[in-house]
C-alpha cells in the first residue's frame, strides 16, 4: 500500500546526506514545493483566522434575532452589508459562525490526530518490536477496528459520555489510529532488523531503552507525515459526525452542523450548504497538500511516489 | 440570482426530474389520493401502536364505538348508537346492527366485548391495555346489540378512551393460550372503517380502497394510497412532480417556500400540541439546586421570548402560551399568573434569588432544534450558563426515567384531545418521571380531577391546578404548535380544530 | 495456500463476532430499545408493555447469548421494528447496496486508472499534475457535502439526474459518483506509482529498445504488471463501500443496507443492527481476505502468510 510505500523512504532519507547539510536540502526543497507552500500558506491562513476570530467576526457568533432570520448574503436581493453571508435558522450572522467555526475545526483536528498517534504509535512499535503473539493480538485488533461501522460507535459513545468538544475529539482519535498503526509497525520491524540495533541489545540495552532512543526517533519524520494527513481526515470525520448530529452540539458553530442546518432549505437557499464545505474543503486540502509536501521533502528522491 | 428566480428554476427542476422518474399521474384522474408519510408504517393494527401515524391511518380504517366531534368535542355514536349509565360504576351500550368487518360479516355484541376483554387482558400487551385497565373491570354481552361494561372506579372519559383507543376487533381474533398472535392484524387487517386494507407492504407503500359496506357516510375519494418517503427534501420533490398529492408535519421554511409556488398549497391548521420547559422543582438532580428556587423558576418565565420563537419559528397558528395546556383544552383556564417577556426583570430575580453571576444548567431538547437554540440563547442572555443537549426522543426519556435531567424542552400533543386531562395526568401524576415539581399536593388535585364526572368540579380543579403550576413556575410554557400541509392544489383537505387530518373528510376540487 | 485461506477465513469469523458483541454492548446501554420502539408520546406502562413483549427485561448476557444460539442456526431473530425476520429484511435490501458498492467500483476503475496511467506515462506534465489535483481534491472533500452539491448541481440547477429513490439506474449515477470519488485517490496514485516503477524495469527498457512506444508499450507490456496490486487494493476498497454507504444512501433516500442501518441505529432495532453489522464486518474481511489471497498468488513470498 501507498502508506507503507512512503514511509519506509522516509525513513531511510532521514540518513541521506549529499554535499549540502540535512537542513539545507530540506529548506531548499520546502521552498521548492508548490503543493506544500500551497497547503502550509492555508493552514497558517486559517490558523490565523482562528486565532484572531474576535477581532475578525463583524458579529457575535451566538446572538440571536429571530425577527432577521435567514437573510440572504448580501449579492443576492434581500441581503444587507450588515450580514454579508446573510443568516442562518436563529438569525446569527453566517460569516460570525463561519470564522469561529476554524476554532473548531481545528482544535478537533489537532486533538484528534493526537490521541491517534498516541495510541497507534504505542500499538505499532509494541507489535514491531515484540513480534510473535503481540504482534498477532494487535493485528487483530486492527481488523476488528477496521471491520466496526464507526458510525454506530460514535453514536454510542456519544451518548454514554455525553457530547462536548473533549468527547468528539476522543472519539474520533479513537477511530483513527490505523494508519499510524500499519505504518509504525512495518518501519519498527525493519528497524529492529538493522545491526545498530542488535548492537544496541547486544550491548545490555534494555527494550525499553531501544524504543525510545533507536526506534521512535527514526519514525519521527514518518510520524509527522501522517499526521499532518490524519489532520485532515480527522477534521473531515468531526463534519460527519455534526453532520449527522452526533458531534458538536449547537450552538457551537461546527461546519459539519452548519451544513445540516441547512440542508433543510438546500434548494432554496443553497448557500446555507454551499459556505461551510467551501471552508471545510480549504482547510482539509491544506493538510493534504501540506502533507504531502512533508512526505516528499522528506523523502530520498524528492518527489518519489 | 434573485431569490423568485432561483425559486422557479429549483421548481421547474423538480419538475424535470420527476418526470425522468415516471411518477404515477396525479389524483383525480384515477380517483386516488396519495399522500407521503416519513416515518415507516410497518403495523396497521392502532391496538398496537401509538405514533400519530397511526391514528391518522386508523381513522381510515377503523371505527370505534363513538366518534369525536373535532368542533364542539362531544362524542357522537358511531358504532354505538347510544349509551346510559346504570349507576356509577356500570354503563350500557346499545349498538347497531348494521355494522360489517372488512371480510363481510356481521359486527355482533360478543365482537365488542371481546376486543374490550382482550386489551383488559394482561396477556394481551396493547398498548391500550395501560388506558383501559384504569377503568375497565369486564364487558359482558347483555343482548345481540348491547354490551354492559363494569367499571373499576369512576371514571369520567370512558367515552374519549372508547372513541380514540380500542378499536373492535373479531371476536377470538388474537388467538389464545398458546397461540397467541400479538400481530393477527398488523398486516392484514380486518376493521370496520370506512377503508379497507388492499395490500400493504411494510415500511413502504399501503394501498386502502374505500369499503362499500361501511355503515357510515361513505368518503368521496376512491383510493389512498400511503407511500414512506423518509426524507422531506424528496415529498417535497414528488409533491411537486405531481407523485404525491398531501404531505405533512412540513418544516415552515420549506411549506412557505413552496406554498408560494403554484405547484402546491401551504395550508397550517392548529394542533394540539404544546412546546414547555420543565424544570426540577424537586431537586431530584440537586437536592439544592438553584432550580429548587422559585424565584430562578420565574426568571426562566421572564427570559424567554416565546412571542418571537411562535411567530418565526413555529410559524402559522402557531401562539405563545403560558399555561401548563393548550389554550383550546377544556379547563385550560387562561385567566392564571403570567410572566410576560422582561429579561431585565429576569436579571433582577436571578440575582435576588441569590444567582446574581447566573449558573450552569444542562438543558435537554429531542425536537426543533432551532426552537431549541432560541431558548438556550435567550437563557443565556440572563446570564444561566446553558450546555444544550439536543439528543433523540429515547435519549431523553431515558435520561429522565434515571432523573439526570434538570431541565429540558417537552412538546406533548394529547393525542388530540382537546381536555386538560389529557396532559395534566401524564406530566403531574406522583408516578410519572415527567413530574419534576415534587409537588405531592398538585398530584393528587390532579387525579382527584379523574374521579369525578361533574364536568363543572373538574373545571374548577383543573383551573386550580394549572393556577398553581403558573404560580409557582414548574414548568416555563412556550407556545403551541401549528400543523403545516403541503396539498396539491386540486385537493380539499379541511383542517380540524384539534389538529389531527382526517383524510376521510377529503375530496377533490 | 488452502490452510493459509483456512486460517484466515476463521479469522475473519471471529472478527466478525467480536465486532458484533462489541456492538451489542454499545447499542444496548447507549439506547433503551423499548422507549424507542413506543414513541413520542408513549406512557410508561406502554413502554413497560413492550418490553416485556420483546423480552427485553432479561440480563443482558441471556440476550446476547440468545442471539448467538441463533446466529449458528442461521436464525439472525426478528426485527422489533419491521416485524420481520431480519434475514429476509437485509435480503430484501442487499441488490440495492450491492448494485451501489459496484457502480461505484465501477466510477473509481473508470477515473482513476486512466488518469494514474497518464500521469505515470507522462510524469510532471500538467496532466501528472491535473491527476494530483484530482486526488487531492478528491480526499478533501466532505463524501456528504459532495452528494449535496451534486444533488443541487445536476438534479436541480442541471436537471439530468433525479434526486433521489433508487428506481432506475439513472438514480444510482449520482450516488455512485459520489461514493466512488472517495476511492479515487487511492486507487489512482497506486496505478501512478505501479506503472512508474514497471517503466523502469529491465523488460521494458527491452521492449523500448525494440521499438515499443506510447499506449502500445503500456498495453502490450506494463499495465498488466502494473494493475495486478491495484485489482488488490480495489477489493479493499469495495469491502469499505458497503460501510461507506450509510451516509450516501440516506443523502441520495437509497433504499439499502446503508439506509437501513442508520435507521435501525436510530431506532434502537437490536437484532436489524446486529446483523448487519456482522454482515458488514464479514463483507470487509472476505474482500481483505481475497485482496490478501490475490496477493500471495501474485507474489510467493508472502505465501506463506
Amino acid at each position: 500500500m501507498t502508506t507503507t510505500d512512503f514511509t519506509l523512504s522516509a525513513i531511510e532519507g532521514n540518513g541521506e546526506i549529499g554535499a549540502l547539510t540535512p537542513g539545507q536540502i530540506f529548506r531548499q526543497r520546502m521552498f521548492g514545493h508548490t503543493g506544500f507552500l500551497i497547503g502550509a500558506g492555508l493552514i497558517l491562513l486559517i490558523a490565523l483566522v482562528a486565532i484572531f476570530a474576535p477581532v475578525l467576526a463583524p458579529h457575535d457568533p451566538f446572538a440571536q434575532s429571530l425577527s432577521s432570520r435567514m437573510l440572504p448574503p448580501v449579492w443576492i436581493e434581500g441581503g444587507t452589508w450588515d450580514h454579508i453571508l446573510g443568516t442562518d435558522q436563529n438569525g446569527r450572522d453566517y460569516l460570525s459562525r463561519l470564522i469561529y467555526g476554524t476554532r473548531v475545526s481545528i482544535t478537533i483536528g489537532l486533538g484528534a490526530a493526537t490521541v491517534g498517534l498516541l495510541i497507534g504509535v504505542t500499538l505499532g512499535v509494541i507489535a514491531g518490536y515484540f513480534g510473535g503473539w503481540i504482534d498477532h493480538g494487535i493485528s487483530f485488533l486492527l481488523t476488528a477496528q477496521l471491520a466496526l461501522p464507526g458510525l454506530l460507535l460514535a453514536m454510542a459513545l456519544v451518548f454514554i459520555i455525553g457530547p462536548s468538544i473533549w468527547v468528539v475529539i476522543g472519539i474520533v482519535g479513537v477511530l483513527h489510529w490505523t494508519y499510524y498503526l500499519v505504518v509504525t509497525r512495518a518501519a519498527t520491524q525493519r528497524i529492529r532488523s538493522l545491526d545498530f540495533v542488535a548492537a544496541a541489545a547486544a550491548s545490555g540495552a534494555s527494550s525499553r531503552q531501544i524504543i525510545w532512543h533507536e526506534i521512535l526517533p527514526n519514525l519521527l519524520s514518518a510520524i509527522i507525515v501522517i499526521f499532518t494527513f490524519e489532520l485532515g481526515i480527522a477534521i473531515l470525520a468531526e463534519s460527519s459526525l455534526s453532520f449527522l448530529g452526533v458531534g458538536i452540539q449547537p450552538p457551537t458553530p461546527s461546519w459539519g452542523l452548519m451544513i445540516a442546518e441547512g440542508k433543510q432549505a438546500m434548494f432554496y437557499r443553497p448557500w446555507l450548504v454551499i459556505l461551510p464545505g467551501i471552508c471545510l474543503f480549504l482547510l482539509v486540502i491544506g493538510a493534504n497538500l501540506m502533507g504531502d509536501g512533508l512526505r516528499d521533502i522528506t523523502s530520498p528522491e524528492g518527489r518519489n511516489e | 440570482m434573485q431569490m423568485i428566480r432561483w425559486r422557479t428554476f429549483c421548481a421547474a427542476g423538480a419538475v424535470a426530474l420527476a418526470s425522468v422518474t415516471g411518477s404515477a399521474a396525479a389524483g383525480p384522474d384515477d380517483d386516488t389520493l396519495r399522500i407521503a408519510m416519513a416515518e415507516e408504517i410497518l403495523n396497521l393494527d392502532y391496538n398496537y401502536t401509538t405514533k400519530r401515524e397511526y391514528i391518522i391511518l386508523a381513522q381510515l380504517t377503523d371505527a370505534t364505538l363513538f366518534d369525536l366531534d373535532p368542533e364542539t368535542q362531544e362524542f357522537n355514536p358511531s358504532i354505538a348508537t347510544g349509551y346510559e349509565w346504570v349507576d356509577d360504576m356500570t354503563l350500557d351500550i346499545t349498538l347497531r346492527d348494521d355494522v360489517a368487518f372488512h371480510d363481510g360479516s356481521p359486527l355482533t355484541a360478543e365482537d365488542v366485548a371481546y376486543s374490550y376483554n382482550w386489551i383488559n387482558n394482561p396477556d394481551s400487551e396493547s398498548n391500550a391495555s395501560g388506558v383501559v385497565e384504569r377503568w375497565l373491570d369486564n364487558a359482558e354481552v347483555t343482548s345481540p346489540t348491547s354490551v354492559r361494561f363494569h367499571l373499576k372506579s369512576v371514571y369520567p372519559l370512558v367515552l374519549r378512551d372508547m372513541a380514540n383507543r380500542i378499536m373492535i376487533r373479531k371476536d377470538g381474533t388474537y388467538g389464545e393460550g398458546a397461540d397467541i398472535d400479538r400481530d393477527a392484524m398488523a398486516s392484514d387487517l380486518i376493521a370496520t372503517g370506512p377503508y379497507k386494507v388492499v395490500s400493504f407492504e411494510p415500511g413502504t407503500e399501503l394501498v386502502l380502497e374505500r369499503f362499500d359496506e361501511f355503515f357510515g357516510e361513505a368518503p368521496a375519494i376512491q383510493k389512498i394510497v400511503v407511500r414512506n418517503i423518509p426524507d422531506v427534501g424528496t415529498q417535497q420533490a414528488e409533491l411537486m412532480s405531481g407523485g404525491i398529492d398531501w404531505m405533512f408535519k412540513v418544516p415552515l421554511d420549506l411549506a412557505e417556500s413552496l406554498g408560494a409556488t403554484p405547484m402546491a398549497e401551504h395550508l397550517s391548521g392548529p394542533d394540539l400540541r404544546v412546546g414547555f420547559l420543565v424544570l426540577d422543582a424537586g431537586g431530584y438532580t440537586d437536592p439544592e439546586g438553584p432550580l429548587t428556587n422559585v424565584l430562578v423558576r420565574r426568571a426562566i418565565n421572564h427570559a424567554l421570548n416565546t412571542k418571537e420563537m411562535a411567530e418565526y419559528l413555529i410559524g402559522g397558528s402557531a401562539e405563545a402560551i403560558h399555561t401548563a395546556c393548550h389554550p383550546a383544552q377544556f379547563g385550560c383556564d387562561q385567566s392564571v399568573v403570567e410572566y410576560p417577556y422582561d429579561p431585565e426583570k429576569a436579571k433582577e430575580l436571578l440575582a435576588e434569588a441569590g444567582y446574581p453571576e447566573g449558573f450552569p444548567l444542562e438543558l435537554w431538547a429531542y425536537r426543533d432544534k432551532a426552537a431549541s437554540e432560541a431558548i438556550a440563547s435567550d437563557l443565556t442572555a440572563i446570564g444561566i450558563e446553558v450546555d444544550l443537549r439536543y439528543v433523540k426522543l429515547e435519549s431523553l426519556n431515558q435520561a429522565r426515567a434515571a432523573r439526570e435531567i434538570p431541565a429540558y424542552f417537552g412538546t406533548w400533543g394529547s393525542g388530540g384531545t382537546a381536555d386538560t386531562a389529557a396532559i395534566a395526568r401524564i406530566h403531574f401524576d406522583e408516578e410519572s418521571d415527567r413530574n419534576m415539581s415534587g409537588d405531592t399536593a398538585l398530584a393528587d388535585l390532579v387525579l382527584s380531577a379523574e374521579q369525578t364526572a361533574d364536568q363543572e368540579k373538574r373545571k374548577e380543579i383543573y383551573s386550580e391546578a394549572i393556577g398553581k403550576i403558573a404560580e409557582d413556575a414548574y414548568w416555563a410554557p412556550l407556545f403551541s404548535y401549528s400543523a403545516n400541509y403541503l396539498v396539491s392544489p386540486q385537493l380539499d383537505f379541511p383542517l380540524d380544530p384539534d389538529g389531527l387530518p382526517r383524510l376521510q373528510n377529503s375530496s377533490w376540487k | 495456500m488452502l490452510r493459509y485461506i483456512a486460517l484466515r477465513g476463521l479469522l475473519a469469523l471471529l472478527v466478525a463476532f467480536t465486532v458484533s458483541l462489541a456492538a451489542f454492548l454499545l447499542l444496548n446501554v447507549a439506547a433503551d430499545p423499548a422507549q424507542a420502539i413506543a414513541g413520542e408520546d408513549a406512557t410508561p406502562d406502554v413502554v413497560e408493555a413492550i418490553r416485556a413483549r420483546y423480552g427485553l427485561d432479561r440480563p443482558l448476557s441471556v440476550r446476547y447469548f440468545d442471539w448467538l444460539g441463533g446466529v449458528l442456526q442461521g436464525d439472525f431473530g426478528e426485527s422489533y421494528y419491521w416485524h420481520k425476520p431480519v434475514a429476509a429484511l437485509v435480503a430484501d435490501r442487499a441488490d440495492e447496496t450491492i448494485t451501489l458498492a459496484f457502480s461505484a467500483l465501477a466510477v473509481t476503475i473508470v477515473i482513476a486508472i486512466p488518469l494514474g496511467a497518464l500521469a505515470a506515462l507522462n510524469p510532471n506534465s500538467w496532466i501528472d499534475r491535473f491527476a494530483l489535483g484530482v486526488a487531492v481534491s478528491a480526499q478533501a472533500v466532505p463524501n456528504f457535502w459532495l452528494g449535496l452539491i451534486m444533488i443541487i448541481l445536476f438534479a436541480v440547477m442541471i436537471p439530468i439526474f433525479p434526486v433521489s429513490g433508487d428506481d432506475t439506474w439513472k438514480h444510482f449515477v449520482l450516488p455512485a459518483f459520489v461514493l466512488g470519488a472517495s476511492s479515487v485517490p487511492a486507487v489512482m496514485r497506486l496505478t501512478r506509482t505501479g506503472l512508474i516503477e514497471v517503466m523502469g524495469a529491465d523488460y521494458i527498457r527491452t521492449a523500448r529498445s525494440k521499438g515499443f512506444r506510447g499506449w502500445q508499450l503500456l498495453r502490450r507490456h506494463a499495465l498488466r504488471n502494473a494493475i495486478l496490486p491495484v485489482i488488490s487494493v480495489l477489493a479493499v476498497q469495495l469491502g469499505q463501500k458497503f460501510g461507506g454507504s450509510v451516509i450516501t444512501e440516506s443523502i441520495f433516500a437509497i433504499n439499502g443496507l446503508g439506509r437501513l442501518a442508520l435507521e435501525s441505529i436510530l431506532g434502537a432495532d437490536i437484532p436489524t443492527v446486529q446483523m448487519l453489522i456482522f454482515v458488514f464486518a464479514i463483507v470487509f474481511v472476505a474482500m481483505n481476505l481475497l485482496a490478501d489471497i490475490l496477493n500471495a498468488a501474485l507474489d510467493p513470498r508472502i505465501r506463506i502468510g
